[in-house]
């Protein structure tokens, strides 16, 4: 009998350290449901993501730059001006400038072209808050990334290089926690699942509420080298839009929810 | 027969020639990497092995497994003083320091550290072990090198990048072992 109480006991002990662990480790996507929640009480129904698409919006639509024009004749994939769904479509090949351009690369490519900007002149807010306004125009829209372009196709594989490659004084590469120790975590933060998880990729551009910042997936790239005390690759540059079209083809199909709204 | 000799000799040239150059899909990866910017193409410079495990994906084919192991082990350094074991102290500061050891972001060491990573294993009691010269070696080797023991592990060989200096390392031991560090505190 004594065996048997013990044998209880100690169930009930487990049974209550289950709960206690299933407490701690909280779903980052409930949690930033409950913070977005919060701050639109705070705050009246406006998200901080929503002031960025409105500037955003303007920047598009504002006649600027040595050209006098606006962004509304821009071809982001779907033909000059047509943009519903089309953050769900880059990384992509453009013949008019002969690249794989993602969307922050696009956006700069309208600038100068449509525009008259020096590339150098480009303020990298101002490319931000567009690619929010574009955001907007996608959200709910399928992920839709297909490498079937040679150029497109050799942009993959390069992309999927650069993401199992382990380097640095941390010899670490992306692969090493969105791979191989996906699920476990680094420090409060769990890591997305590059590979499976298609929602990973599919949230970008975000308003990251834990630091009051609105970012790209250049932004999310550079800033993971950062963390692993590498220094992380030029915005617009070719690492970065390989690692996105290798990320985005990951999340084909899922439903894009846009702007994101992340810790 | 003569003539087989030559045509013999010309494809091993052949052969050696084209293993010794770096393939085209190589070069246009360093070329992508270079378009990134001349500190970052730095800094993704891999050392031989770094290759090694990014090619297999982080899991080496075993008959290259020994002298991979044994380049790792040629790799550490000990303290000028032959002392593996130092101050606990000096170690915690160490093991929770993002810019040193950041050991905490992937292992719980004292169990009262708020926001304990769990990409590693758990150290709390780590020193139930003892502290036999055995022991301390095999810990002050794995924090200086963590590939000596384990190709490819996650975790970075903090002595060999110059992280941690030998001594440091050797505090680092010493948060891990020492009797009176909070890791083995009586609970």
């Amino acid at each position: 009998m004594g065996r048997f109480w013990r044998l209880v006991g100690a169930a009930v002990l487990a049974l209550f350290s289950l709960l206690a662990l299933a407490q701690e480790e909280e779903d980052p996507v409930k949690e930033a449901e409950k913070q977005k929640k919060q701050l639109l009480e705070q705050s009246g129904g406006v998200l901080p993501s929503d002031l960025f698409v409105a500037q955003g919006e303007q920047l598009f639509k504002t006649k600027r730059g040595p050209k006098n024009a606006s962004l509304e004749a821009c071809d982001f994939g779907r033909g000059p001006g047509k943009l519903e769904g089309v953050v769900g479509r880059l990384p992509r090949y453009f013949f008019d400038t002969r690249k794989v351009e993602d969307l922050d690369s696009r956006i700069r490519t309208c600038m100068v072209r449509l525009q008259g900007f020096q590339p150098q002149e480009i303020r990298r807010s101002e490319v931000v808050a567009i690619a929010f306004y574009l955001a907007s125009l996608s959200n709910e829209q399928p992920v839709t990334v297909r490498p079937l372009m040679p150029q497109e196709k050799k942009l993959y594989e390069l992309g999927e290089q650069l993401f199992y490659l382990r380097a640095g004084p941390r010899d670490m590469g992306c692969a090493t926690c969105h791979v191989t120790y996906v699920g476990k975590r680094a420090g409060v933060l769990p890591y997305s699942d590059i590979l499976k998880d298609k929602r990973a990729a599919s949230h970008w551009p975000a308003f990251r509420y834990s630091n009051d910042q609105a970012w790209t997936m250049a932004d999310r790239i550079r800033a993971c080298y950062a963390n692993l005390g590498m220094p992380a690759p030029d915005l617009y540059s070719e690492p970065i839009i390989a690692l996105t079209l290798f990320m985005n083809t990951q999340a084909r199909g899922a439903r894009m929810d846009l702007p994101g709204f992340i810790r | 027969m003569k003539k087989r000799y030559w045509v013999g000799i010309l494809a091993t040239l052949l052969a050696g020639f084209t293993l010794s150059q770096q393939g085209p899909f190589q070069q246009r990866v360093q070329q992508a990497i270079n378009s990134g910017g001349s500190k970052f193409a730095q800094t993704m410079k891999q050392d031989p092995d770094q290759a090694l495990c990014s090619q297999y994906r982080d899991k080496l084919p075993p008959e290259q497994v020994g002298a991979f192991l044994e380049r790792q082990r040629a790799l550490i350094k000990y303290p000028a003083n032959g002392k593996l074991m130092g101050d606990w102290k000096q170690g915690e500061a160490l093991f929770t320091n993002p810019r040193k050891g950041n050991c905490y972001a992937c292992h719980t060491g004292d169990p009262k550290e708020a926001g304990a990573g769990r990409m590693g294993p758990g150290l709390v009691g780590y020193g139930a072990r003892g502290t036999s010269e055995a022991v301390v070696k095999y810990t002050y080797d794995k924090i200086y090198n963590a590939w000596a023991t384990m190709p490819c592990s996650l975790m970075y060989r903090a002595g060999h990048h110059g992280i941690l200096t030998p001594e440091e390392t050797a505090h680092v031991t010493a948060f891990l072992l020492d009797p009176a560090s909070p890791v083995n505190a009586k609970r």
